[in-house]
């Protein structure tokens, strides 16, 4: 009786438990339909991957704005005035600081202004969202440096309106400051006068959507002596923005996929729990684990985003930001989960609370990312200019909260590989004994690693998918020619990552439903496993009562799993 | 920009070619005909007088196009500080139209910058909204400019500077033959200088700022950057042997086919020339050269370059003339308090620099000699 020393009889109730689980449809299945059904998943894929790279423009799109230096000439007292850099009324403005100097205007009557978009173009709701990135061109004078840790101070102030004749509404004002971080490449030699540094990127404005036709920007960079501002800045030359929005053609794409992406994963979602709820027992932990990732697949995919076309709602990307994370979050914690479950090491588990240890990292890093989020583009819905990084105290946080995050995330996939690792020091130790095992249990434990190893493998696959693809997307130029064909290698990634995603969600909630075959004829075979010994005709009986005839069928008829 | 070397367009440079694409604009651009007039009585065009005398329509363009030649030149005065030829403003003069020129190293050095600085502010002043139509290439798609823009955005400002720089600058060689050939190409690879010198710079923008998101565009490099590049370019500028082309074709018919032929053998990103450059040192009016009597060079100062250093050597020495050290009052501002613009409180402070001049020996024979030996060393 080898079995004994496996499984005594103290752990007869993480034994029922681990069998609940027993008899998805994935074991039941034939090899054949199997395949079938693969062959159809991968069609799908390949399907959205081609909808990305095929049909999509890239996702976005960089514009770049030079500002036009305006001068306010009486220092208007009147608030109201803004200044455009062309059209009709555009306002006074010089080409370069030379002549600002001829002409005896001062730093503070100069406002940089740039309208976006360039002249004959609109914006559009389509676009979703809006960032904008600072660059100063400022040139090297060996009498006029840069001074260590200066900074920028800023009055920007930002209008839109919807028709070109029309009045500009203010939609936002604020003060912000700015570190530079400059190095100048070349030597400090009076020869190099002139040349620019070279300046980091500065974040600048973000608007969580775009649904108006022109913005412009006012920037100022007013001086005061007193109290040191923008005092040591350099020669600024030049102010260029990068604005950054994504292409409506791939929002368009984006929406179509979800809205279609939606009603299916919602469907097997509705089927799944059906099947769940036919059984006679409540459902177990990896079942209900399996349901809540369907549910926040779904709630991911449900394309509210379409009402952003319509109305202005800013806090779109937040809430697009917190649904990925509530996505990824129940992802890792369904990995953790069904390894746990797949232990096969005699432990009662079923609970929520025994996974603590490994699922407190998740909900701890994602907790630290929301509050993360919530202070950049949380603030940023009150004042679009806001960001974390521009202050020494706001970076200090930003950093910490991500250090955290990553932490979190190293504790999570330390713990994950450890629970494989276990998962398969114990399918070892059952192979072994699986020959001498009786039938019911052999084929109890042949399920389990069977279905363990499948989604092992696809698991593996997609991961390894979403992270060669990510590669190649930041190492690519971002298009391929192919023949007659541009594909836009970004874009596919995005849509066939996603798609990848949703099927391997409704994959598993199709495969690992509790089967349907085992209504009816399982009652029979209980008698064939009579004359075994007590131990296991205690573990038959709980099957019979608690989860229906699931593994007597698979004594009776299946095989496809070798 | 079609990105495959078409150089049988270069040599087959003609009418139809402009006016393809200025259908469509508000703004049209003129057609080779209106050049051709604008330019009649002139009888040397640089792109100043060329560009002043355009058609108003497209005045929008002519400032830009001005300013980009001449901070062309203006590079090109800088790069060339320290060298017997020094960039003169008689260089300007970008047409092969004055049959005084030569196609030189030193000319294929002044049409690439001089384009380059013509595409590269223009691709800045688009940037700004100096332009109607700037970016979205409605002559490539074919369709209103609305539609694609909100789609899949445009097309980048450096192709339309380079598109629009193309159609001004190429315009001034309106002759068939094999310098117009060679300049149409040096411009080309002035204008491959700044898409070459393009800096990528990427920003992400996904999830709380991860970089699941990234985009990426290309930016404009600093113009001295472009100079530096395009000078190590004149540097190893390639000579056309045309005595091979000639005897190769034989007809005048054929010469164009045989430039084209010969061009495509060399990379489009590469300055070529056809005739040695001549003596800098000597004053030679009738060329238009100023020798190097009078010029300024660098010595025992800090931070030089070893090209700086031998400045004196290759100015003054090499061309047969001595250094001659002057003693110079400068007033100067300093202690100065800047802000980032426009206003400075200085002190004026005088201080006496030491500079040095080439000027003529006064028994002088065999060093001239010694100059000849050097130049000719120096354009083998």
């Amino acid at each position: 009786m080898d079995a004994v020393i496996f499984f005594p009889f103290t752990h007869r109730t993480a034994e029922t438990v681990a069998l609940k689980m027993a008899g998805a449809i994935i074991e039941n299945m034939s090899t054949k339909k199997l395949v079938i059904v693969g062959v159809i998943l991968l069609l799908f894929q390949a399907f959205s991957f081609m909808v990305g790279g095929l049909i999509a423009p890239s996702p976005t799109t960089a514009v770049h704005y030079l500002a036009t230096k305006c001068v306010d000439a009486v220092k208007t007292s009147e608030k109201d005035e803004w200044f455009m850099p062309w059209g009709p009324d555009q306002c006074s403005k010089i080409r370069d600081f030379e002549e600002a100097t001829a002409k005896r205007i001062e730093a503070n009557n100069i406002v940089f202004a740039v309208h976006i978009p360039l002249p004959h173009r609109e914006m559009s709701a389509w676009f979703q969202f809006m960032l904008v990135i600072l660059q100063f061109d400022i040139a090297f004078k060996t009498h006029n440096q840069i001074e260590d840790g200066a900074m920028a101070t800023m009055d920007v102030r930002l209008a839109y309106r919807d028709d070109l004749m029309g009045q500009w509404t203010e939609m936002a004002h604020s003060i912000e400051h700015r570190k530079l971080n400059c190095n100048f490449t070349t030597s400090k030699t009076p020869e190099n006068d002139g040349r620019y540094y070279e300046c980091d990127l500065l974040p600048f404005m973000e608007v969580g959507s775009v649904s108006h036709k022109y913005y412009l920007l006012n920037i100022r960079l007013p001086v005061n002596e007193r109290k040191k501002v923008n005092i040591g800045i350099g020669e600024i030359k030049d102010i260029r923005l990068v604005s950054i929005h994504q292409n409506g053609g791939f929002t368009k794409v984006w929406f179509a996929m979800k809205t279609f992406l939606t009603p299916s994963i919602l469907i097997i979602m509705i089927w799944y729990w059906k099947r769940i709820t036919q059984m006679t027992r409540p459902p177990v932990l990896l079942e209900k684990i399996i349901f809540a990732l369907g549910i926040s697949m779904t709630f991911i995919n449900i394309p509210v985003e379409w009402f952003s076309v319509g109305f202005d709602w800013t806090w779109m990307l937040l809430f697009g930001d917190i649904r990925q994370g509530i996505f990824y979050a129940m992802l890792l914690s369904f990995w953790i989960i069904f390894c746990g479950e797949h232990l096969m090491d005699q432990t009662e588990r079923n609970r929520l609370s025994v996974y603590w240890k490994q699922v407190g990292p998740i909900v701890f890093g994602s907790f630290c990312l929301f509050i993360f989020d919530m202070c950049e583009r949380g603030v940023q819905l009150k004042n679009p200019f806001y960001s974390i990084w521009a202050s020494d105290v706001g970076t200090e946080l930003a950093m910490a909260f991500i250090i955290v995050a990553g932490i979190c995330a190293c504790l999570y996939f330390l713990f994950l590989c450890f629970m494989v690792f276990q998962v398969f020091r114990n399918v070892s130790g059952k192979r072994s004994a699986l020959p001498a095992m009786t039938k019911a249990r052999r084929l109890h434990y042949e399920g389990l690693i069977f279905r363990f190893k499948f989604l092992m493998l696809v698991t593996l696959a997609c991961a390894a998918m979403t992270v060669i693809f990510f590669i190649i997307t930041q190492v690519n130029e971002g298009h391929w020619h192919w023949g007659g064909y541009t594909v836009q290698v970004s874009s596919a990634f995005f849509t066939g990552i996603y798609g990848m995603w949703n099927l391997y969600v409704f994959a598993l909630m199709f495969l690992y439903a509790p089967s349907h075959k085992r209504y009816g004829d399982g009652q029979s075979s209980v008698g064939d496993q009579g004359g075994n010994s007590g131990e296991d005709i205690q573990l038959t009986t709980t099957i019979t009562h608690v989860d229906g005839p699931t593994e007597i069928y698979k004594m009776t008829g299946k095989e496809a799993q070798e | 920009m079609s990105d495959k070397p078409d150089l049988t367009e270069i040599a087959s440079f003609d009418k139809t070619k402009l006016k393809k694409t200025e259908t469509k604009e508000k703004n049209p651009l003129p057609t080779k005909e209106t050049i051709e007039q604008e330019r009649k009585g002139d009888a040397t065009p640089s792109v100043n007088n060329f560009l002043m005398t355009g058609p108003k329509a497209y005045l929008t363009y002519t400032s830009s196009v001005q300013s980009g030649a001449q901070s062309g030149i203006e590079e090109c005065k800088h790069q060339f500080a320290w060298d017997r030829w020094n960039c003169p403003e008689s260089a300007l003069q970008l047409s092969t139209h004055n049959g005084l020129r030569s196609a030189t190293k030193e000319t294929a050095f002044v049409h690439a910058i001089s384009a380059a600085g013509v595409m590269y502010t223009l691709t800045k002043n688009c940037s700004m909204g100096d332009f109607d139509n700037c970016g979205c290439d409605d002559s490539k798609i074919g369709k209103m400019g609305g539609r694609d823009w909100v789609w899949g955005g445009c097309s980048d400002n450096v192709d339309f500077g380079e598109r629009i720089g193309k159609q001004f600058v190429d315009a001034l060689e309106n002759a068939h033959d094999s310098r117009a050939a060679v300049n149409l190409h040096n411009n080309e690879a002035g204008r491959l200088a700044v898409k070459a010198t393009l800096k990528r710079t990427c920003k992400c923008h996904g999830v709380s700022g991860s970089c699941s998101i990234q985009t990426c565009w290309m930016q404009l490099a600093d113009f001295r950057d472009i100079g530096n590049y395009l000078k190590i370019k004149y540097d190893q500028a390639q000579k056309l042997e045309m005595d091979k082309i000639r005897m190769r074709a034989g007809n005048s018919a054929d010469n164009r086919g045989a430039i084209a032929d010969t061009l495509s053998n060399v990379a489009r990103t590469e300055l070529i020339y056809m005739a040695n450059s001549p003596d800098y040192c000597m004053k030679n009016l009738s060329l238009g050269l100023h020798g190097t009597e009078g010029r300024e060079c660098l010595q025992s100062m800090k931070n030089l370059s070893q090209w700086e250093k031998r400045s004196c050597r290759r100015l003054c020495h090499e061309c047969g003339l001595k250094v001659e050290e002057r003693k110079i009052e400068t007033v100067s501002s300093c202690n100065c308090k800047f802000h980032w613009c426009c206003t400075v409180k200085c002190e004026t402070c005088t201080q006496t620099v030491k500079k040095y001049f080439c000027a003529k020996r006064n028994k002088s024979r065999r060093p001239h000699n010694h100059s000849r030996r050097r130049q000719h060393k120096r354009n083998r």
